[in-house]
């Protein structure tokens, strides 16, 4: 069986990689993907977790993985409607030039 | 009649609330839904309000008269007798040594209030009735119903009001609806500016009445009626405290030589030998009469009620001339007992009331204006009943009240009338209340000619009308009757009269009589008499033909004028002047009638012609009333009284006759020509009485423009200092410190996403690291060390820090304690070890002072 650190290890890079992905890229469909890879790193961590034999085959980590993907499947909804809105009114995806606030 | 009266029990008769209540129902009728409601129902709700209360009042009065006598026949005397109504308890004040004084809203119907009453609720719906059809085409109708309504309210409370501070709300009421209803058309900039000035005016005279409620609260402690008049003696008391009031040194002070710097300034030259002092009674009745001037316009105060004239007739009437005016001697009444205690404040009461008489008299004979005239005229009667009030006349001062309120209520309805035929025809708001527009107009009016010379006669004083038994009874009783005061309470007597203050009173008092007969017969001469000399006035094709062609002004002779298409043919002479409608004409009648009778009441002049006559009602009905006030007043001996007034009554004919017979022979004789000549022989003089003797002019020079100059400096303070430094200071601080801040608001959001990561790290730092630290309790030596809480921490102590650890490992013990012997100190060291195998340390030393009581000191490595 695959020791548990290995997943926590994976977790953390795919963690890492998503959060850097989303603080470097401009791309506003780039960062939301990066926000989906992260939320995935934390579901490879909570199910890796739930097969800890301490873990006395209670399904904890496997149903809260279920409501991330859930709560990930909304989140990119509203995050492309917002994206969508965003091009028709400036006609770019870039988040550096989303500054409507601003002016 | 009776079973319903019975159901009311006389000390809390609550009738009094259907009379106060209906009006303010009307008023909130018409002023929240009178507008949508629209007119016939809006005149609807004024009128059946005011009319149920006049109904309630009837009731009430007839009550109260049993009331009277019941009480007559169980002490064999007239008591005073009052119906009370405690409508709720509204707050406590603190008197004076610590007691307290209820102020309750509460309201009672006594002889005087009664016929008050009576007049306000029935002269009230009468104006009203008339106002329905003046007002018709007014945009403001129900506007104008609301605010006339509240007015019958507030006076109503002012009225029946049992105690002082009620009465001031009243008071205040009266002066807000009065304001409304002068500046009723606010569009016009003048009648705006008379409404404030009326209300600025009126403010002048609330202080006085303020201070007045202070000053019977610290000597009488009481400001109900009953109260003040039990406690009404402590105002002339001598003793130390609270003691007369001293002018000067102000507060009671003494001057001292002040020494500055080796200079010795002499203040004691400011101390007099003896402190100016006044006693209590003479400051209550100053200050209660200056709020009298302000309400019922006298010297100083009079200026703003020719200029009310600028709202509405029926305002004038009802407002400005029957009742709210009334106020300050229906004041001056109530608290008779107050004012005869004072000799000097008395003499000042009715020398202004005589000036104020004089003074508006002479304004009034020049003045042009038809309303200008019968608001001098005002003014001069309410001089007259202040008069009468001055001398201790209380009910010859309020039976004129009561009279005038009925003629000068149909003189003014009878010169809106006028106005309402001249308007008509002029369109123009000035020129259609100028007399010299007028005359004639009795052929085309006889109603309102009728009336209005009833009332005339009445105010001028003919003969058996209800004026001249009021007026005659005030002039008598000048010559009669003295305050003479109370003895203090050291038993010296108080500042008297001199002996010739009545005789120059009552010489005043004739000339301004004579003057009034000469101006109100002008004014009837010029109005209604003679020929009409309106059809040339927005006319101009008319000019040629001028008014001595009667029969000529049908002709349409100049057609070919081309400024045909107004409303109505400026080419022709328009329609003659016409008589005003049933509802006008028949308050009209109703009034002139009640003004001619209402000398039944008080007859007194009728004695000196049949020495047994006793048929004095209005008297024996308000003795009760004024019995405390009697002592304070001294009167002639029998015979000198009945000289006196033989004197007296014929001097009043005489003014009557000179007056009138000056002006019809001035006028109606000679058609003005000797007026005229007048007027070129003292042009200046002429012109100085015409322009009211520039008295709104001298206040403009020193009241107003030193009010003007204390706004100005407050104003480059207020622009100078709190706006420039305070305010723009602040501004530019916060300016600042928001460009700083503005730089990290960049609006990019990748860079909040960074800076929310930077937070999350720095967070994540914080709880990584283990976080030692202990709380100290002392108890007798024995030291108690309680470790603060974490996430997975471990804990090993070291009860001397250069010493082993009490147990080696770390554990959950989260708590240590020590002893420690007097005067020495120790070093206490914690470890604490959390999830990740992370370790911190924390060491205290505490030293235990010598001292076995002392507390433990702290200090930190």
């Amino acid at each position: 069986m695959i020791p548990v650190e290995h997943y926590v290890a994976l977790s953390a890079i795919l963690f890492t990689i998503g959060g850097v992905g989303f603080l470097v890229r401009r791309n506003v469909i780039v960062a939301l993907m990066s926000i989906e890879v992260m939320l995935n790193a934390v579901n490879v961590a909570l199910v890796a977790f739930n097969r800890l034999p301490t873990h006395n085959n209670a399904h904890t980590g496997q149903v809260f993985a279920f409501f991330i993907i859930a709560v990930a499947a909304a989140s990119v909804a509203v995050g492309l409607a917002i994206v969508l809105s965003l091009f028709r009114i400036r006609r770019t995806v870039r988040s550096d030039e989303a500054d409507l606030l601003k002016n | 009649m009776k079973p319903f009266l019975d159901l009311f029990s006389q000390n809390d008769f609550s009738l009094i609330a259907v009379v106060l209540l209906m009006p303010l129902l009307g008023a909130f009728v018409n002023g929240v839904f009178g507008r949508r409601l629209g007119k016939q129902a809006v005149r609807m709700m004024a009128l059946s309000a005011v009319g149920v209360s006049f109904a309630a009042a009837i009731a009430t009065f007839i009550a109260l008269d049993s009331a009277v006598d019941a009480a007559h026949t169980a002490h064999g005397e007239a008591a005073h007798t009052k119906l009370s109504w405690l409508a709720w308890e509204w707050m406590r004040v603190s008197g004076p040594n610590g007691s307290k004084i209820a102020i309750d809203l509460k309201f009672s119907v006594d002889a005087l209030s009664g016929v008050m009453m009576l007049v306000v609720t029935g002269v009230g719906f009468l104006i009203h009735v008339y106002a329905s059809e003046y007002m018709r085409e007014d945009k403001g109708y129900w506007r104008f119903f609301c605010y006339l309504n509240l007015f019958i309210f507030s006076m109503l409370v002012l009225i029946l009001g049992d105690s002082l501070p009620v009465l001031f709300v009243g008071w205040e009421g009266v002066g807000l609806c009065s304001y409304l209803l002068i500046g009723f058309w606010y569009g016009k900039l003048p009648n705006a500016a008379a409404g404030k000035k009326a209300f600025i005016a009126n403010r002048v005279g609330d202080f006085g009445l303020i201070v007045a409620m202070f000053l019977l609260v610290v000597y009488c402690g009481a400001l109900d009626w009953d109260g003040i008049q039990r406690h009404a003696n402590d105002l002339v008391v001598t003793s130390d405290r609270p003691g007369p009031i001293h002018l000067w040194p102000i507060g009671g002070g003494k001057f001292e030589d002040y020494v500055i710097a080796g200079i010795r300034i002499p203040l004691h030259n400011l101390q007099p030998d003896k402190p100016w002092t006044i006693t209590a009674a003479t400051a209550v009745g100053l200050m209660l009469f200056l709020g009298a001037t302000g309400k019922s316009a006298q010297i100083p105060l009079y200026v703003w009620l020719p200029d009310a004239m600028a709202g509405p007739t029926p305002v004038s009437a009802l407002i400005h001339a029957a009742t709210m005016v009334t106020a300050g001697i229906y004041l001056v009444c109530r608290l008779s007992f107050v004012f005869v205690l004072s000799p000097a404040a008395m003499i000042v009461v009715a020398f202004t009331g005589a000036a104020t008489a004089l003074l508006a008299a002479t304004i009034a004979v020049v003045q042009n204006d038809i309303k200008k005239v019968l608001a001098y005229s005002t003014v001069s009667q309410l001089g007259f009943m202040v008069l009468g009030v001055g001398v201790g006349a209380f009910t010859a001062g309020f039976f004129h009240v009561f009279t005038h309120a009925f003629f000068k209520a149909c003189l003014f309805l009878g010169a809106g009338s006028v106005i309402h035929a001249m308007h008509a025809r002029i369109h123009d708001e000035e020129r259609s209340q100028d007399m010299r527009n007028m005359g004639g107009l009795r052929r085309y009016m006889p109603l309102t000619y009728g009336t209005f010379l009833a009332s005339t006669l009445c105010i001028i004083g003919f003969p058996g009308t209800s004026g001249f038994f009021s007026k005659d009874e005030i002039l008598a009783r000048v010559l009669i009757e003295t305050p003479t005061g109370v003895k203090l309470a050291n038993g010296a007597a108080p500042w008297q009269w001199p002996s010739w203050a009545p005789w120059l009173l009552w010489g005043m008092g004739v000339v301004a009589a004579t003057l009034t007969a000469f101006y109100m017969m002008r004014l009837v001469f010029q109005t209604f008499w003679g020929d009409f000399r309106g059809w040339t006035i927005g006319r101009p094709s008319q000019l040629s033909k001028s008014h001595h062609d009667d029969h000529g002004h049908a002709e349409d002779e100049d057609a070919e004028d081309g400024d045909h298409h107004h409303h109505d043919d400026l080419s022709q002479p328009g329609p003659p002047p016409h008589e005003s409608p049933r509802s006008m004409t028949i308050p009209l009648l109703i009034l002139a009638a009640a003004a001619i009778v209402a000398g039944i009441f008080n007859p007194a002049a009728i004695k000196l012609v049949v020495s047994t006559f006793s048929f004095l009602p209005l008297e024996h009905w308000l003795d009760p009333v004024f019995s405390d006030a009697a002592r304070g007043i001294t009167l002639a001996d029998h015979h000198t009284a009945h000289t006196r007034e033989l004197v007296s009554t014929f001097g009043a004919f005489t003014a009557f006759a000179a007056g009138s017979g000056l002006a019809y022979w001035v006028y109606v004789k000679e058609k003005g020509k000797p007026a005229r000549e007048m007027m070129l022989k003292v042009p200046r003089l002429y012109k100085l009485a015409l322009e009211k003797w520039r008295v709104d002019e001298a206040y403009d020079k020193t009241v107003v423009s030193g009010v003007d100059a204390l706004a100005d400096t407050a104003a480059s303070v207020d622009q100078g200092i709190i706006d420039f430094v305070l305010a723009r200071l602040t501004a530019l601080v916060v300016a600042a410190t928001g460009t700083v801040l503005r730089v990290i608001q960049n609006g990019v959001v990748h860079v909040y996403a960074a800076v929310m990561v930077v937070g999350v790290l720095a967070l994540g730092w914080f709880f990584v690291q283990p976080h030692a630290d202990f709380t100290v309790v002392e108890q007798d030596g024995d030291y108690t060390l309680q470790a603060g809480p974490g996430p997975g921490y471990e804990f090993r102590w070291y009860p001397d820090a250069t010493k082993e650890p009490q147990t080696k490992d770390f554990s959950e013990t989260d708590n240590l304690k020590v002893h420690i012997a007097d005067g020495k100190s120790q070093t206490v060291k914690l470890e604490v070890k959390n999830a990740f195998g992370r370790v911190g340390s924390k060491a205290f030393t505490i030293t235990r002072p010598a001292q076995p009581a002392g507390a433990a000191q702290i200090r930190e490595q």
